[in-house]
Order: C-alpha cells, then sequence, then structure tokens
C-alpha cells in the first residue's frame, strides 16, 4: 500500500491492542493503515473512476470511533481491523481483516 | 559441503560479564538447525494440526495463525505427510536460533519483548512472535528458565552483540 | 561561622567519609548525604545563580521538585547539565559545577539584569526582540542563549551504556512512603506481582525524615520491617532510584531507573540508566505532597527553605540550614518543624506577623515583618501548605480537582486502573495514609490490617503571597517570575492561564511548576477577579523530570543504531576484499578493489571481466518469497500488473507491481517451480514493503484466495553468474547433465544438484544483459558454493562483482531500478506500458488510467548521452529545451541514473523526459544546479549496450 504507512517509534509507548492470535501487545510492534471502512470497488471499467479515487484517497476523519487498519507487522503479520475512540484512545476490539472483509463482502456494503 | 553457521566466528564459548557466581544466563546457538514452516491452506487448518499434533519426535511450535515452525523434521518428510494440507517452507538456514536459560534468562528477554514471560503467562511450551531490538523473533519456552529464540539469519550477529551486551550485567556463559 | 553538621542523629555514615569537589574546591561529605546535604554541611548554601536575574540562590527544598540547586555533573562525555542537588546521591570523587554564573557563582556579571530588572519584566522579551527582523539570528538569539541558558550539554560521547526493559505487573506502586509502602504490603501479600518505584536512593518515603509513631515504633523502624518482609517475597520488586515520569494509554509507565548514577562510573557490566516500560495492569500513585512557599519579599535568598525541606535535612542528613531559624507558617508544619529543629538544639522561632522582606544577599541575615520590626536569622522556614503530587494522574488529559478544606487540588477520577492513596489523594493524616495506602493495594479480599500511629491534626488557612512584601517576591523561582508578573500579563490580556505562563514563563524548563504553579494559579486568580478553580491548572504532561537522551536512546546508538543484516555470502564477500555499502540494513559488497583502484577503476574492471568471461554477483539480498495454494497464480495475477498464472512450470517471467492509485512499486522475476508453487523475487529495498502489501492484498481484499506466502530471502544465498563463460563455469559444478539451450533455455527456472547433491535452484535470467544465471543455495553453503565457482571459473578469469558493476550494467542495458521506480513512475513511464494486461483485475489497473497518468507530456524514461565525450554526466542534473534558461517553466526532466560506461567509452544516463519517447536524437540542455555545469546532451534509446540483445543467448 506504498504510501500512508506509520510506525510508531520507540518512544510513544501508548495504546495496547489485544491481537486476536497473539494477545495484548503495545503499539510499537504495529503499523497503520487509516480507515477500514471504505471498500475497494469491484469494477475495472474506466467509468467506475471516481468509485476507485474515492476508495483510494478519501477517507473520513471521525472524531470518536473508527474502524482502523492495523498490521501486526511486529508480531505474527497479521492484518487487523482495530476499533478505536479518536478521541479518548480507548480502544474497542480488534478484529482479524479477514474476518472484517468477509463481513463486509456479506453484508454487501 | 559441511553447513556453516553465520556465527562461526563470533560466538565463542566461555564465561562473561559480571562474575557473581553462577552465571545469570546460559546462551548458545542451535546449529545445524532443522526448522521448517508449515502453514496450513485454507480450510485445512484442522487437518494440519490434527497430522502436525500425531507426529513424533519432531517439536511443533505455534508460528502465527495457521502457522508452525517444525523442529527437527525434514521438509520432505513433512510434505509426504500434510500433502496439500499445507505449505511447507524450509528455514533451516533462513533462521539462526538461540537456546537462553537460567535464573536471569526472563530478566533478559524481557530487555526485547513487550510479551509478559513470567512462567503463569508464558508457560513451557507456549510461542510467540515479536520483535526484540528492532529485530523480528519467534520465541518459545521450553523449559522452567529455558527459551529458545529465533531470528531471520541475516540479523543474527547484530542479535548475538546486543543479547551478550544485554547479558552482561547478570554474568553469561557460551556454551 | 558554626558548624552546620549536627553532633548527631540523621541516616548518614559518619565513619565513611566522602570527598568531592564543587566548582573545583575540595570538600567532604559522609556516605548518605546528598550533594546538597553536603554542601550545606561544609557552609555553603549558594549553590546557582537564578535564570534571568542571576540572583544567588540555594536549595528550597529536599527533593525532586528544587527549581534552584541546579548543578553539573561530571565532565567531558559524562557531563551531565541541569541535576537537581537535592537529589543527587553523594560518592566518592563526585565533581559538581554550578550553573548559570559568569565567570563565577560568587561574582557573577550577569546579576547587572536584576539592577535593570524594571526592563525583564513579564514578556520583556517579546516586547524587545520583535524587531528589526535582521537583529534576531545575528544578535538577539545569541544573546539570549547566553545570557539565559541553563546547563550546556557536552559535545562528547557519552561513554556509558543504558538499556531498556519492559516490566508487567498486577500493581504498580509509585512512591515508598506510608501509604506506597502499605499498598506494596497489602497487594503483595494478596499474592499479586507487585512493583514498587521510589525516587528516592533508599525506600521509605517521607518516613526518611519525618519524625512519626507506627506501631509502637519510629515511622523509619516500621518502614524497614516492612520493605524487609516485602524484600522476602518473590512477586514483589523493589525499585528504588527510579522515577516514573509519564502515564500513557494502556496504563504504561514510563520510568528511569538510575542504575549507576550513585557511583563516578558504573563497571563495565552495568548501564548507567534503564528505561523501563511497565505494563500495569493496576496502578497505585503514593507520591505524596509537594510543600509549597509562600510568596514574601527576599524568598529567594539562600536560606529560604521549606519547612519540610528544613527538618528533612536536619533529621535525615543531620545538617542545619542554620542556626537561628524564624519560621513562618499557616499550617502544622510550621510547628513540626519547630519541634524537630529545637530537638538538634536549633534555635526556631515562629514570626508573629508575616514577613515582608529578607535582608541578605547571599545569606539570610534578618527576616523582615510587617508593622516593621526584623527578626535576626541565619535561615527561614516557610510553608504554605501542601499540593498532591498529582501530575501522573493529569498526563492523559484529565485536569485536578480543586479542594477548598485542604486549598489543594487533589488527582482526578481516571478510573479503576489508576488510584491514588495517602497524601497525594489529600489525606493529611498518618492513619489515613496508611488506610487508603492498605485499600488501594488490596488486590483481593480484605485490606490487611493497619497499625496503629499518632496523628497530628491539620488545618490550613490559605495564604498565597503577603501583600505588603517589599522587593523581589518569586513566584516561580526557577524562572524569576515575580508576583508583579502575573497581574502585568492579565492586564495585557494574557488572563488564561496557559497564555500567563507562556507570556511570564511561570512553570516552564524543568521546574514545570512543581513549587510555584499554585501560588501562581492563586495570583492569577484575584488579578482576573475569579476564584481558583475557574483558574485552572495548566496542562500535565510527560515527563515529571528530566530524562536524559541516552536513557532514551538506550544500547540503539552508533553501530547499534539499527540492526545490522548480513548476506549468507558476506565472508565470501570479505574474503573477496569486498567493500561493503550499507543499502536500508543490508551490508552490500559494493566493489572489490585491487590495489590502487578507487572504486570506479574497481567496477570498470568488474564490469570488463565480467562482460569478457564471467562474473560472480552476490544478490542475496534481493527479496524472496514462496507463493503456495491453489489460487497462488491468481493472487499473482492480482498483485502484478502482468500476468502470472499462465506461466508454464519450469519458466520465470519478469513482473511489475503496481500500488493501488497506479503507480510503480516493485518490479523482480517471479519463477514456477510447480502449479501451486511460485518463488517470487522483490527489490533489496522493497522486500519488507512487498510483503506488508501482499499480506494486505491477500488479508483485507481477497482472503477467499487458497494461498500462503512466506518471505525465503534469509533460506537461500543467491548468486548471479553473468558473462560468456557463465554456463562453462556452472557446468563445473552441475550434478547430472549438464546446462544447454534446450534442458535451460532463457528464463528457464529450475530444481538442480551441485557439487555432489547440494540441492539448489537455478534460474536463467540475467539483469546485466549477459548469457547469465542466478543460482541460489541453502545458506548455511553459501560461502562454500561461491568459493567453489571461484575455483570452477578460475580459467575463465572469474571475477566477483559488486552492485557498482551491477548497476553499471543495467544501465548501459537500460534496465530500469531504484532512480526509475522512484514513487512517480507509472508503468507507461518507464516504457513497459504494454505488460498492463487488459484482461484481468489486478491492483491499480483503473488508477493507472487517470488523465494525469496517461497525459503524452509526462515524463518517461531515456537514455541519454553526452554530445562531447568527454563530459560528465551527474545524475540529478535537470534536462532543458536547447538554448533555454534554467526555470521550472523550462524544465523537460531529470537524469535519473549515470555511470561510466566501459563497453561505450563514456558517461551514460538514463532520464526522465517529457515526451522522452518522441525526442530520440534530440540533444538538449543539462543543467546540473549543484556544480553550476551546463553542457549538452543526446536522447537515445535507453538500452545503449547491446541493442539487440545478442550476448543474453550467446
Amino acid at each position: 500500500m506504498g504510501p500512508g504507512f506509520r510506525r510508531d517509534d520507540d518512544l510513544g509507548s501508548n495504546l495496547i491492542i489485544t491481537c486476536p492470535h497473539c494477545g495484548a501487545r503495545p503499539v510499537e510492534e504495529f503499523t497503520f493503515l487509516g480507515d477500514a471502512k471504505p471498500q475497494r470497488p469491484t469494477s475495472n471499467d474506466p467509468s467506475s473512476m471516481e468509485q476507485w479515487f474515492d476508495y483510494v484517497y478519501l477517507r473520513d476523519n471521525p472524531k470518536g470511533r473508527i474502524d482502523e487498519f492495523a498490521h501486526h507487522s511486529g508480531g505474527c503479520r497479521a492484518w487487523l481491523v482495530v476499533t478505536r475512540n479518536t478521541e479518548t484512545h480507548e480502544v474497542h476490539g480488534t478484529v482479524t481483516a479477514k474476518d472484517y472483509a468477509v463481513r463486509a463482502k456479506k453484508s454487501g456494503r | 559441503m559441511l553447513r556453516e553457521s553465520p556465527l562461526k566466528d563470533v560466538v565463542r564459548a566461555g564465561r562473561y560479564g559480571a562474575d557473581k557466581g553462577a552465571p545469570g544466563v546460559t546462551l548458545s546457538v542451535v546449529h545445524p538447525l532443522s526448522l521448517v514452516m508449515v502453514i496450513a491452506r485454507k480450510g485445512k487448518a484442522k487437518a494440519a494440526k490434527e497430522s502436525l499434533t500425531a507426529m513424533r519426535g519432531a517439536t511443533v511450535m505455534w508460528a502465527g495463525p495457521d502457522q508452525y515452525y517444525v523442529k527437527g523434521a525434514e521438509a520432505a518428510a513433512l510434505k509426504k505427510k500434510l500433502g496439500d494440507a499445507a505449505s511447507i517452507i524450509d528455514q533451516s538456514h533462513g533462521r539462526v536460533m538461540f537456546r537462553i536459560s537460567g535464573p536471569k534468562s526472563r530478566a533478559l528477554l524481557a530487555k526485547g519483548t513487550p510479551v509478559d514471560l513470567h512462567a503463569d503467562e508464558f508457560p513451557i511450551g507456549k510461542s510467540a512472535v515479536t520483535q526484540m531490538a528492532h529485530v523480528g523473533a519467534h520465541l518459545t519456552c521450553t523449559g522452567k528458565d529455558d527459551f529458545e529464540l529465533s531470528v531471520f539469519r541475516g540479523f543474527s550477529e547484530s542479535f548475538w552483540e546486543w543479547l551478550t551486551e544485554q547479558a552482561l550485567e547478570f554474568g553469561y556463559q557460551v556454551n | 561561622m558554626g558548624s552546620f553538621r549536627l553532633s548527631s542523629g540523621g541516616l548518614i555514615d559518619r565513619c565513611k567519609r566522602l570527598n568531592f569537589t564543587f566548582d573545583g574546591e575540595s570538600f567532604q561529605g559522609f556516605a548518605g548525604d546528598s550533594l546538597a546535604s553536603a554542601l550545606m554541611a561544609n557552609g555553603r548554601m549558594l549553590m546557582g545563580r537564578s535564570f534571568k536575574y542571576h540572583r544567588p540562590r540555594g536549595p528550597i527544598t529536599a527533593g525532586a521538585a528544587e527549581p534552584n540547586a541546579l548543578v553539573e555533573l561530571r565532565s567531558g562525555g559524562r557531563k551531565e547539565a541541569n541535576t537537581r542537588a537535592t537529589m543527587v546521591e553523594l560518592h566518592e570523587g563526585l565533581e559538581a559545577k554550578s550553573q548559570n554564573r559568569w565567570p563565577s557563582l560568587g561574582f557573577d556579571v550577569g546579576a547587572i539584569n536584576s539592577l535593570a530588572s524594571s526592563i525583564f519584566v513579564a514578556g520583556f522579551y517579546y516586547k524587545t526582540f520583535m524587531w528589526p527582523k535582521s537583529f534576531w539570528e545575528k544578535i538577539y538569539e545569541p544573546l539570549i542563549r547566553k545570557a539565559a541558558g541553563l546547563g550546556a550539554a557536552s559535545r562528547e560521547a557519552d561513554p556509558d551504556r543504558y538499556e531498556k526493559s519492559y516490566a508487567h505487573c498486577d500493581l504498580l506502586v509509585i512512591g515508598s512512603g506510608p501509604a506506597g509502602l502499605m499498598a506494596a504490603l497489602a497487594a503483595a501479600r494478596s499474592g499479586g506481582r507487585v512493583i514498587l518505584a521510589d525516587e528516592g536512593s533508599e525506600l521509605g518515603g517521607s518516613l526518611l525524615f519525618e519524625r512519626e509513631e507506627i506501631g509502637g515504633k519510629t515511622g523509619l523502624e516500621w518502614a524497614r520491617g516492612v520493605i524487609a518482609e516485602l524484600a522476602s517475597m518473590t512477586n514483589i520488586t523493589l525499585m528504588p532510584r527510579t522515577t516514573i515520569f509519564g502515564w500513557f494509554d494502556g496504563n504504561i509507565f514510563g520510568a528511569v531507573e538510575r542504575v549507576a548514577d550513585h557511583v563516578a562510573a558504573p563497571t563495565h557490566n552495568e548501564p548507567r540508566q534503564r528505561y523501563w516500560r511497565i505494563i500495569a495492569k493496576k496502578a497505585v500513585l503514593a507520591a505524596g505532597a509537594e510543600e509549597r512557599p509562600i510568596v514574601f519579599g527576599g524568598n529567594d535568598v539562600p536560606g529560604v527553605m521549606t519547612a519540610s525541606a528544613m527538618r528533612h535535612y536536619a533529621n535525615r542528613y543531620g545538617v542545619a540550614a542554620g542556626h537561628n531559624i524564624a519560621v513562618f507558617a499557616n499550617n502544622p508544619s510550621g510547628a513540626r518543624s519547630l519541634r524537630d529543629l529545637r530537638a538538634h538544639g536549633l534555635n526556631a522561632t515562629a514570626v508573629d506577623h508575616p514577613i515582608i522582606n529578607v535582608k541578605g544577599g547571599k545569606g539570610v541575615k534578618a527576616a523582615v515583618l510587617a508593622g516593621g520590626h526584623d527578626i535576626p536569622c541565619d535561615a527561614i522556614a516557610v510553608s504554605g501548605g501542601w499540593s498532591p503530587i498529582v501530575n501522573l494522574m493529569c498526563h492523559r488529559g484529565t485536569r485536578p480537582v480543586w479542594n477548598e478544606k485542604l486549598a489543594a487540588f487533589l488527582p482526578p477520577d481516571v478510573g479503576a486502573e489508576f488510584v491514588a492513596a495517602g497524601s497525594a489523594n489529600g489525606k493529611m493524616l498518618l492513619s489515613e495514609c496508611l488506610t487508603d495506602g492498605a485499600a488501594k493495594g488490596t488486590l483481593k479480599g480484605k485490606p490487611p490490617a493497619v497499625p496503629k500511629c499518632k496523628d497530628e491534626a491539620y488545618a490550613i488557612s490559605p495564604l498565597w503571597w503577603v501583600k505588603e512584601s517589599k522587593g523581589k517576591a518569586f513566584v516561580d523561582y526557577q524562572n524569576d517570575v515575580t508576583v508583579k508578573d502575573l497581574p502585568l500579563a492579565a492586564r495585557e490580556g494574557y488572563n488564561h492561564i496557559e497564555l500567563a505562563k507562556r507570556y511570564t514563563t511561570a512553570g516552564m524548563a524543568t521546574d514545570q511548576g512543581k513549587l510555584g504553579n499554585i501560588n501562581a494559579i492563586a495570583i492569577l486568580a484575584e488579578a482576573t477577579g475569579k476564584t481558583i478553580p475557574e483558574i485552572g491548572t495548566t496542562t500535565f504532561r510527560p515527563f515529571y523530570t528530566p530524562v536524559s537522551f541516552g536513557a532514551f536512546a538506550g544500547p540503539f546508538t552508533g553501530k547499534h543504531f539499527q540492526p545490522v543484516r548480513k548476506s549468507p555470502l558476506h565472508q565470501w564477500g570479505e574474503e573477496q576484499g569486498a567493500v561493503f555499502v550499507e543499502t536500508g540494513l543490508w551490508m552490500r559488497s559494493s566493489w572489490f578493489p585491487r590495489k590502487g583502484e578507487d572504486w570506479l577503476a574497481a567496477a570498470t574492471r568488474e564490469v570488463k571481466a565480467t562482460r569478457n568471461g564471467v562474473g560472480l554477483c552476490d544478490v542475496s539480498t534481493l527479496g524472496k518469497i514462496d507463493v503456495h495454494g491453489k489460487d497462488a497464480g491468481r493472487f499473482l495475477d492480482i498483485l502484478y500488473c502482468n500476468t502470472f498464472s499462465t506461466l508454464a512450470v519450469g519458466k520465470a517471467r519478469y513482473g511489475l507491481m503496481l500500488r493501488e492509485d497506479g503507480i510503480v512499486m516493485d518490479d523482480g522475476t517471479t519463477s514456477r517451480f510447480a502449479e501451486d508453487h511460485f518463488v517470487m523475487t522483490t527489490t533489496t529495498a522493497n522486500a519488507a514493503k512487498v510483503m506488508s502489501h501482499m499480506e494486505f492484498v491477500h488479508q483485507a481484499l481477497f482472503p477467499e484466495l487458497d494461498v500462503t506466502y512466506t518471505s525465503v530471502t534469509e533460506q537461500w544465498a543467491q548468486m548471479a553468474m553473468a558473462g560468456p563463460s557463465a554456463r562453462a563455469t556452472l557446468n563445473k559444478i552441475v550434478d547430472g547433465a549438464k546446462l544447454d539451450d534446450t534442458n535451460t533455455p532463457y528464463m528457464a527456472a529450475r530444481e538442480i544438484s551441485i557439487l555432489k547433491g547440494l540441492p539448489a535452484r537455478l534460474f536463467r535470467i540475467s539483469f546485466s544483459g549477459e548469457h547469465a544465471y542466478e543460482l541460489a543455495v541453502p545458506a548455511d553453503f553459501g560461502n562454500g558454493v561461491a568459493r567453489a565457482l571461484m575455483q570452477a571459473g578460475k580459467e575463465f578469469g572469474i571475477m566477483p562483482y559488486g552492485i557498482e558493476a551491477l548497476s553499471i550494467m543495467r544501465i548501459e542495458k537500460g534496465h530500469v531500478a531504484g532512480g526509475e521506480l522512484n514513487g512517480t513512475t507509472t508503468a507507461g513511464d518507464l516504457g513497459l506500458g504494454k505488460m498492463m494486461s487488459t484482461k484481468k483485475d489486478y491492483i491499480g489497473r483503473v488508477m493507472a488510467g487517470r488523465e494525469g497518468l496517461v497525459d503524452p507530456k509526462r515524463q518517461v524514461v531515456v537514455g541519454i548521452r553526452p554530445v562531447d565525450k568527454r563530459d560528465r554526466l551527474r545524475a540529478g542534473s535537470h534536462l532543458l529545451t536547447r538554448g533555454q534558461s534554467p526555470s521550472l517553466a523550462n524544465d523537460q526532466g531529470y537524469i535519473t541514473s549515470v555511470a561510466w560506461s566501459p563497453m561505450l567509452n563514456m558517461w551514460i544516463g538514463l532520464a526522465l523526459l517529457s515526451d522522452g519517447r518522441n525526442r530520440k536524437g534530440e540533444v538538449v540542455q543539462v543543467f546540473d544546479g549543484l556544480r553550476n555545469h551546463h553542457m549538452l546532451a543526446e536522447i537515445c534509446e535507453p538500452m545503449q549496450f547491446d541493442p539487440e540483445n545478442r550476448r543474453l543467448h550467446a
């Protein structure tokens, strides 16, 4: 996913994320990729360009809850979706990106 | 041709660091290493796990979702046994394994990993994939105060230098 | 001057004398002293100069909140500035210097600022140094820095080691006074994993100096009994000399353990400091309360200190701050000091009127009381009440809560995972502290019984500053903020506490307002007609006290700044005399100089030998990924813009991977070894990124695919064998049938056996343009196989070549690499547009068709060569239409890669040039802005050497 990777450095000891595979780990083991809500368009027709543009570039920046991609790059290497509160830093839950994607595809979002 | 350890000129047996009686930790390199990664194919996680559990003479270590490191079994034999239930990838040369034991082994490892290694939380047989000194590490508790840890081969020298420096205060023995 | 060391008492070891120096002068103290107590014992109350007015200053506390007695420790690489003399443990050979004075502590030229103080009021810097703008850099800033700086950092490297560690616990107890000890005891007895941390050199907190009675013993005896019990338990870790400096999300606490700050130098085996990240299920803040001064004229004269500090020095260190002491307090701390100081035989008197001024410069001579009469004295003990040390509980943004009765801010409720106990929680009676500690420390069951103790009643009548004060009355000692500055800030519109802080500098720097903040708030409240809770506090942020950079860096400095990654052929490279260059974390053999050769001469020789015979290059660092599974081909089709599902088993194919935005991400060859098994390669630089990308594409986008992928980069040592004699060389080590164009044609990928039974992967692929192979063997055999190949190739003049020679050859062949795959180029830009499939979905397909990405005027890859063959092309030079001057509007592109071509005998390059494909043969202007050099060059095909690719098949 090229640009947009952010790696937390050693100083920022903050969030604890409970990886479904590895258990509770501090944030420095994770790499983040922003909002997980946008779904990749299924069409390859050039007429779908606007949808693609939204998918690639447009991200909400909510105050409050957000579903966010987190890669357990310093652990089991699973992509996760962490639901956290941008205001309070509270982590509400974590699922694998796989389960999140399957659920999203089922709900047809 | 004999297998050549990347640490053959780096790791020297002896007693190092603080000299306060018995060494706090004992360190060694497992070489030659036999280590195979087994990843269950889609829908075959249960079958793969069952085949591995039934194996004798090899150690199976958890290494991620539906992934295992198998120590002490040939890749070819595993391929035969697991068929298309799993991908079999030999990492015997790709990883370097260290053995860390002694009363200070947990204190030493805590300088690298955020994983809670207390015996109640990380009992014998448990494995974790984590990061230590900026290097990805696979860690398994193998005994009361005993651990096995492997890193990618290319990092092994750098990692060894970090590990031994962190062990100075405890006093360490290299076997 | 009488002796300041009391004849008896204190926790010092009078049999153990320690020598130390202060400003070069030799002194003696005792084991157990702090630097401040030892200096005071020697009659040295003057320890520093203030920040702005350079006024003489002595310690005002005996602890971490000390704003005045800031000293520089040690020298050379071990020099440490701004340490608090009150917290420094005395040790043999300690070397300390005062700061902020010139030329000496006793006579400081900067003190003249004090005479001109009417212009140094709050906001002075903002008002004075506004203009002319040009004066800032050259005059104002250096002047301010020289005059206003605190201690200076050493410019030498720190010779000591620093470590980092994680810790986990059920309960972290911060502070080891009565509440902290009780909390730790309760938790440890209930079986939890406990950490008890205290910033002091010895556990015990206030019990080390307060005369209390607990359970029929002295407070100290009780504390030592508890500590002994805790020390005997295996489920508790005692961490003295450890400051918890911050509270972070996830209930993680940052801490610094001063492992060897109390000795002259650490031993070889121990670090100076250790940085801890403590992950606590629950934590108790038992950090106690800070005694605050009252603001009155001359309250900064050395010898004025808090009442508790004065009894701290007397009771713990056996040191008198003076012999005739005036005590000024609005709460029972005054009476307590009177009692303790008198017990030591000192003459202590409570003042009957507020102090309005202090006579004396470098030491107290008399206190001037309201109403006009003086009390002769040589020290003044002052107490304005107690402020719970709430800092840590406010680090995540919650504000403390005002309590009118205690005239103090109490810690906020931040949830069950972090609670306060004891005086940090506003409990002012000893019995309350013990009970609160026991309750907060109990993890399960009932709290343990609390020993009986004698309480002293507590009441306070708030008094923030003495309005009749004469002379300068300081609110913030460290920043020289006086009682007049805050109303001035309010008058000038800076009436919010956060604005007033920045305008006056109250509560800034290392002090962070530990002592002065509440007085500042009270004064601002009155100036603005508000109440104290309406004004509120400034934001509490980490760090509670300063943390050294060394502790943050930990062991990751110098050579270990980042991990070093070595190829399995590293040793072979060393044997061949390689010069290694860092590429990401990898050390790659870049060239193999012979005597007298520079890098260019070496690389030139390596290219010639390879193109004329055979060369061997270590390409192990390229990313290698085994892709398995029924859907492996489909997965690769999604990842790459070209198709792999159609690749025949036993064949390799070049692939180009795009990002979802249509820009090229990476390239490399992928080979198929079985229906369900491919081996992908990535560039060295992008290996980790590509792996993360594959994981994302599979797990988050196409989880239905039956595919697995594993990095095998480190499993295989891989060497490129290139040149007309490459096959002949390989054939000398291949088992069984020899390699030929039938069994191993161009782009073949095979699993073979070499050297009598070693398994290997062989790929007939070429980056150099030569007849070439890549041979992969299990890494432990890498050096051995490379040595065998060197032996086998001897008769063909085999030559090791590095990545410099590799780069020259790929530029000669016009192959793109990092300079061209630079995050801005499309497949079309690289001349690889035809690879983009129109028959399948793949990452980046639609976005690559955006208007801007298919614009015919885009800069595309071209070859470039000088018109005058003696000219040297430089990478980064810009291209202009001939005759045009360099400007952004005229810019046509730039040179991405250059090399001296041994085959063409000139500098050649690759460039990105607007509409480049239609400009072959055009002569362009080349402008090297760095060297201000202009030259002419001709645009040509990227592939400048062997354009028919004859050598590939030779």
